[in-house]
This record gives C-alpha cells, structure tokens and sequence, in this order.
C-alpha cells in the first residue's frame, strides 16, 4: 500500500499527469497520477489514505520547492493538474461525505481586476494541499464575498489584486466582511501588496506566495 | 543609437529614462483609454511628459493588449487602467494550427503606429522608444498563461508553431514601428521570467533572437524587458544580442548586470508600485540614491523604473526620482 501512495505522491510531486503525458521525461512510458489514484482505489486503499498520505504528499513537497526557487511556475501547475487529476477519481467520495477536506478556502481577485494568474495559481495551490476552494473569479465585489461566507461557515477569505488602483478595494472589501462577520480570517496578496498594506487595510494576512499561504491555513486549522 | 548607447556609456553622469507615460496622460487631462485608442492623443502625453522631465529617452505606453487585439483577442477595455486580455481565444492545439497571422490593419496597431510617427517627428534630439509585446508573452495572452508555461513541457511543437506565428507578427510591426521613425523598441517579455533558464532559452529567447537579428542596427535597437525574471533566466535573457536589457524589480541589479555584456545598457529597476506610485518622496528619494550607489561599477547602467509606472503616481515622487538623480550626479 506504502508503495502505490508514494509513487502517487512522486507523480504529483514531478507533474507526472498521465501515462501519456511526455512530462517529466525521466517518467516517460509510466503511470502517472491518474491511473495510479485508479489503482490505488481499486486495491482497497481508502480514498482519505490516497489523499493524505499520496496527493497531498506530492503537493506539499512541490510547495517547498516552489518557495525555496528550486522549481518554476510550469512546474507547479504540472503538479496541480496531476493532483487534479487524481483528484477527478475522489470526487465521488467527497460528495458523500466519505472524504473530508482540511477546510474551505474563499478566493477571489477583487472589484475593478480582471487579472488571475496569481489567483489561480494560490487556488491550485491550497486546493492540492486538501482544502475545498470556493472560487469567485475576478472582479468580485464585497457582496460576492459576504455571500460565499454565508454559504461556506467557517472558510478564511483570500483576495487577490494585481493593480495598484485596484488594491484600494482590498480595503472596502475587507471592512465590509470585518463588519459583519470578524470572526472571518482574511489575506491579501499581489503583486503591489505588501505586509504594511495588510496592516494598513485590517487584513489578518499578507503572504508572498502560496506556500505561506497554505502553511498559515495549516496553522490555523492545527 | 549605437553611438547613442556608446555616449551613455562613456558619459560619468547618469541619466534616467523610466518607462513612464501615464502622467502624461494626467497632465493633458485624458483618460487611459482615450490615449491607448487614439495616437493623436497618446502622443500627446509623451510630448507633454517630455516637457516636464527630462529623460535620456522618450517612451510609449507599455499596453500588452496591442498584438493579441491583433490577433482577434477579446479585450476588456478601462477608463482609468489599461486595458487587459479577456480570457483566451485559442482553446487547444487544432486552434493553433489554424490560427491565421494578422496584418498591421487590424486592432489598434494602427494609432500606435501614428503615436510612434507623431512623436519620432517632434522629438529630434533623444531616442524615442516604441513599445512591443515578446512571443512568449503574447502566446500566453493568445492561449491562456498557465496553459502556454506548461506547453513546452506538454506539447513543444505546438508550442513552437504558435511562437513562430507571434514572432512572425512581431518581427512585422517591430518593422513598421521602425520604419515611424523613433529610435528602437522596448520589447516586453515578462512571461518568459517565469520559466527557468533553458526553457526560456529554447521558448522565448531564441525567437527573440531572430527578431533582434532582422530588426536591429545602429539606427534601430531592442531593449528587452523582463519584470518577471527574479534571477532564474538572466543567462538566456541576455543572449538574445539586444542593445539594452531593462530588468524588473523583482532582481538583485547588481547580480543581473554582471551577466550583461559591457557594451549593451543595463537598465531598471525602481519599484514602480511601492515607490512611484504607493511611495513617498521621500522613500523615492531614498531608494533611487541607494540604486546609483549600487550601480556605481557598471557604466552601462540608465536609472529607470522597474516597469512602466502606474496611473496616478504622484508628481512629487517623480519630481524627488530626479532630484536623487541630480543629487548623484552633482556629487560625482
């Protein structure tokens, strides 16, 4: 069993999507995550185990890489879509309740920005490392916010900005979920954003890049 | 420019060329959106910002939307921000195949162009630089970001035929925007720093290459820009034989320089967000005097921004990036 569920994780680790896939060459020819979530499955291993202990593993591991400069932004989103992939086989069981993710993560790039690369990529990221995404696209505004909170108890918030005019509305966006739900955690990121800005606004996070942010949601769910 | 560029690096006094033109356009009271439409109006703002500072060089707006527009791109345009690609128009690799190469007729490449011809007609006695976007980049816009950084892993031919359709397009208008008559072209290439250096090499610096070969003499330079590169492709950055390489603020300058050859320029890298726009005077005044410190041992350094300066940056901090500028040079 050890065995498949690291070889799960080393797939999703490498960007190994598929047997198709030609990435990464040195895992030509082989099963990738997805015919090996497949197996797993169909040996009996549970689908918590194939998460947390094969898909998970992978994207953590390519996390810290990530943060530490040894791999790029092609070799992130590889990963995300062999854990995607694999993930594909799980759906089953997380609708019935079978699986449970970490928690759930609201994100969103704010009013006036129709910019997510970085949004999409914090998305893949923290979804990849168990937690349930409620994705409100670009251009979301306070009442798109609030609303997903209302639907989703408990989720932190994340918004995303990559213009300097657009920023501001981080602000407006932040207040108006502090003033009606303070309990709520919330993080700002972007390219113009910064630690002062976050103080600055009342946001309770800014982080520099998505394995911050995860392990700041790790650290509060702990 | 290639005496240009040799008289930049001769020449103790340091000169700063930012990439700026939104003030311009707040200082004519227009709106973004009526000057990257109209290039009466985009000209405009670059003679009434020539006016105000003095730049080594005059530059046109950096609008990354102009050539995926081209291409049949959606764009979402803005009063107040420039205008930015919807979504992506090339859904898989039948799309790339069949993806037709424009002609300079289509989108807005027609008032850049006139911006270009307008303001390399007024202004005689500095370099005036177009603007362009890179193939790596433009692919991106064409066939969604995160798509087009993992298909030179996934699909590499089709990754090649779509930057050979984007350089083909881009080597024309670099051509057209040369023969306007301003002195070179700034070619933006931020994706590109997102990739590590032998992919760059292979998927956006090789194509660069050919463009640079066909385009540039020393009448004509390419200055290549990559705000995206943290370190981790300046090798293949500076292969492309450009006359200048302007690098963005997420680089160690000094680090970078090191790899540029001597006789090209090495420009940047002020942070356009932090300092010009959300900066003070005196945070500006700081960090640029802090910058030419840093920069002392490469005379082929031009004090500039890290990217093109948002709207809304305060005349104060650009007044106080000159006067650290003047400061500098007084002391030498």
């Amino acid at each position: 069993m050890e065995d498949i569920l690291e070889k799960i994780a080393l797939c999703v680790e490498n960007g190994k999507i598929n047997a198709k896939s030609p990435y990464p060459p040195t895992m030509r020819g082989q099963d990738g995550a997805d015919e090996l979530t497949e197996q797993a499955l169909a040996q009996g291993i549970s689908p918590t185990d194939v998460l947390t202990k094969g898909l998970i593993v992978g994207m953590e591991k390519i996390g810290v890489r990530f943060r530490d400069n040894q791999v790029f932004v092609p070799q992130v989103l590889m990963s995300a879509k062999a854990m995607s992939t694999g993930m594909a086989h799980l759906n089953k069981y997380f609708n019935d309740g079978s699986v449970q993710r970490k928690g759930k993560f609201i994100i969103g790039t704010v009013e006036g920005d129709l910019h997510d690369i970085g949004k999409n990529l914090v998305k893949m990221m923290v979804e990849g490392n168990g937690y349930e995404i409620i994705d409100l696209g670009v251009d979301s505004n306070a009442d798109k916010f609030i609303a997903a909170i209302e639907a989703n108890p408990g989720a932190c918030v994340g918004m995303s900005a990559l213009l300097t005019t657009t920023m501001a509305n981080m602000k407006v966006i932040n207040k108006a979920i502090k003033e009606k739900h303070p309990e709520v955690k919330t993080f700002v990121g972007g390219a113009p954003v910064s630690e002062a800005f976050a103080n600055e606004i009342g946001a309770d996070f800014y982080t520099d890049g998505p394995q911050q942010l995860v392990e700041k949601l790790d650290s509060l769910i702990a | 420019m290639r005496t240009w560029v040799e008289k930049v690096i001769a020449d103790k006094k340091r000169v700063a060329m930012p990439v700026m033109t939104h003030p311009g356009i707040e200082l004519i009271g227009k709106s973004v959106l009526q000057a990257i439409t109209d290039g009466e109006v985009h000209h405009q703002a670059i003679m009434a910002l020539n006016e105000k500072y003095p730049s080594a060089a005059s530059t046109v707006i950096m609008d990354l939307t102009v050539e995926a527009e081209a291409f049949g791109a959606k764009i979402i345009f803005n009063d107040d921000e420039i205008a930015t690609v919807n979504g992506s128009m090339l859904k898989d690799e039948l799309d790339i195949e069949t993806l037709e190469v424009p002609d300079l007729n289509e989108g807005r490449v027609q008032e850049y162009l006139k911006a270009n011809r307008l303001t390399a007609e007024k202004i005689t006695d500095k370099p005036v630089f177009a603007g362009c976007i890179g193939p790596f980049s433009l692919a991106g816009r064409l066939y969604d970001m995160s798509e087009m950084l993992m298909l030179p892993y996934l699909n590499p031919d089709a990754a090649i035929q779509l930057l050979d359709k984007c350089t083909e397009f881009i080597y024309t208008y670099c051509q057209a925007l040369k023969d306007t008559g301003v002195s070179g072209v700034i070619m933006a290439e931020p994706a590109a720093g997102l990739l590590d250096d032998d992919t760059c090499q292979a998927f956006s610096s090789d194509f660069i290459k050919r463009i640079v070969n066909a385009v540039q003499d020393d009448y004509f330079a390419v200055i290549l820009h990559d705000c995206g590169n943290k370190g981790n492709c300046t090798k293949a950055t500076v292969s492309v034989g450009a006359m200048g390489y302007h690098f963005g603020n997420a680089i160690d300058l000094p680090t970078a320089a090191k790899e540029v050859p001597a006789d090209a320029l090495v420009m940047g890298n002020l942070d356009p967000s932090g300092l010009f726009r959300m900066g003070t005077p005196e945070t500006m005044k700081s960090a640029t005097l802090t910058l030419l410190d840093k920069m002392k041992a490469f005379p082929n350094f031009i004090l500039s921004s890290g990217c093109d300066t948002p709207p809304h940056s305060p005349f104060a901090n650009i007044d106080a990036f000159y006067e650290a500028l003047d400061e500098y040079n007084a002391n030498l």
